[in-house]
């Protein structure tokens, strides 16, 4: 059965330092009842920092949508709400 | 564009291995050995002190260092020798000065000279066999002494041959024991390097005087019962290592880096996120990051077929620079990618950078939280290091 959200993190240079870091955790940090739908995955660089009409690092791409400015909290409530 | 040629498809590697005799902290045998980068030559010495101990350390360090520094300057082992047998002191006890040696001196063809005074025999074996060496005895007269005799050997040293040197505290191990008792002796010593390279064809110095040193210790029931020392000096085919950072100035060259990667013949890294997502559009393959163990100072390293380490660019090849800089041993570092390369390198002999030097503008944003160098600069210093204080060779090429 395949998990109602893929989320990928970017570890590029410009989302690591910019709060990147932090997103790694996101596995042990998402609330239980997210943990059977979502599926977590890294990638070594979204390029999505090379157009700044992306806005700013980190980003997270979950499913087809590009989040700028990623966090935890951010995640979580998108989750939410989807 | 291409790697440049390896000038000699030959290069030598040097380590050894010792136990001290008894319960001593210092050792009696003393092993150094020194890479003259300029002339290309590599001098070892192994050096056993009259006794064992702090004085016997004294001895052998004198000895050593002398031996080192007149084989550089003069090339003359009658007048090394000369010299350090003068020099060293007497002993209050026994009321001789005395320390025994071995020197080898590799040069830039290698051409070997060995130099022996009073130690077992060195050991050369050229693939599994021991081959024996035409030495010729020299005279070395000495102020207010008798003369004493070295022996002089010089030999052509082929890919693939091992110099063996060890100190008495291996050829007698086990003596007066019943399956030894003279000893473990240069001949059975001998049959076992033998049988230790038809075992391991390329077994490592490291490896290799390890081997002797533990069966050694073992000979004598796990006691060293003198100062067990061995040094390896093994001609063998250089390690290469490419380390690939940054994408192309031009993305027209994309298809050129990822045909460099293809065509090297040796072990690969590549520092960069874009780069590596490069070389996987080029060729076809995946690349995954390894989210599960996680460093939390540097971001994860990720894997692709055919590549041996992918890890991001700038933080870790800047981390790598600082290791190198504060001469960092790698096993006392937290395993991340910043160490895995840090112990690529230092297993390697010639170091291959290709650097690409397309800037990510983000990366120069004021607003960064950390200050992101430029990786041409971060490069070019890793390299200035591993040719100055880790005596490897490099190559920077930009694209």
């Amino acid at each position: 059965m395949s998990k109602k959200f893929k989320i990928t993190i970017c570890s590029g240079t410009a989302c690591y330092v910019m709060g990147g870091a932090q997103l790694m955790m996101l596995e042990d940090l998402i609330p239980a009842e997210f943990r059977d739908q979502v599926e977590i995955v890294g990638s070594n660089c979204l390029q999505a920092c090379r157009d700044s009409s992306n806005g700013q690092p980190p980003f997270v791409r979950i499913n087809d949508y590009l989040m700028e400015s990623a966090s935890i909290a951010r995640i979580v409530d998108y989750l939410r709400k989807h | 564009m291409e790697f440049p040629k390896i000038m000699n498809n030959c290069c030598v590697e040097v380590d050894y291995r010792q136990k001290n005799c008894g319960k001593q902290r210092i050792g009696g045998d003393v092993f150094l050995s020194r890479k003259l980068k300029e002339q290309r030559r590599v001098i070892s010495v192994l050096s056993d002190g009259l006794g064992s101990g702090v004085k016997a350390g004294v001895l052998a360090t004198l000895t050593s260092v002398m031996g080192l520094n007149y084989m550089n300057s003069f090339r003359d082992p009658a007048k090394a020798a000369r010299s350090i047998m003068d020099t060293l002191p007497v002993c209050s006890e026994r009321h001789i000065s005395y320390s025994t040696f071995s020197l080898v001196d590799v040069d830039f063809e290698n051409e070997v000279r060995i130099v022996e005074y009073d130690n077992p025999p060195v050991l050369v074996a050229r693939g599994a066999d021991i081959i024996g060496l035409g030495r010729l005895q020299v005279q070395v007269t000495r102020t207010d002494k008798e003369p004493v005799a070295i022996s002089v050997a010089d030999f052509q040293a082929q890919p693939g041959d091992r110099i063996i040197m060890i100190s008495d505290g291996v050829s007698q191990s086990g003596i007066g024991s019943k399956p030894l008792p003279f000893g473990w002796g240069v001949e059975k010593t001998g049959n076992f390097i033998k049988e230790q390279i038809e075992k391991k064809s390329d077994i490592s110095a490291c490896e290799l005087a390890t081997a002797i040193v533990e069966k050694a210790w073992l000979n004598n029931g796990g006691h060293a019962l003198d100062d067990i020392t061995c040094g390896v000096i093994y001609f063998r085919q250089p390690r290469q290592l490419l380390i690939m950072t940054g994408p192309p100035y031009d993305q027209k060259k994309d298809r050129l880096l990822a045909e460099l990667v293809n065509s090297f013949p040796g072990r690969k890294i590549i520092c960069g996120g874009t780069t590596a997502n490069i070389v996987a559009r080029e060729t076809g393959r995946e690349v995954h990051v390894m989210l599960g163990k996680i460093d939390p100072d540097l971001p994860p390293d990720s894997i692709m077929d055919g590549i041996d380490l992918i890890t991001e660019g700038i933080l870790t090849v800047g981390r790598v620079a600082r290791y190198l800089e504060d001469r960092r041993t790698p096993e006392t570092l937290n395993l991340n990618p910043a160490t895995k390369i840090f112990r690529m390198l230092l297993n390697s002999d010639i170091i291959n950078f290709v650097v690409g030097t397309r800037i990510n503008e983000f990366h120069q944003d004021p607003n960064m939280p950390v200050e992101l160098e430029i990786r041409r600069n971060v490069i070019k210093k890793i390299a200035a290091l591993l040719e100055d204080a880790y005596l490897k060779e490099t190559s920077i090429q930009y694209i």
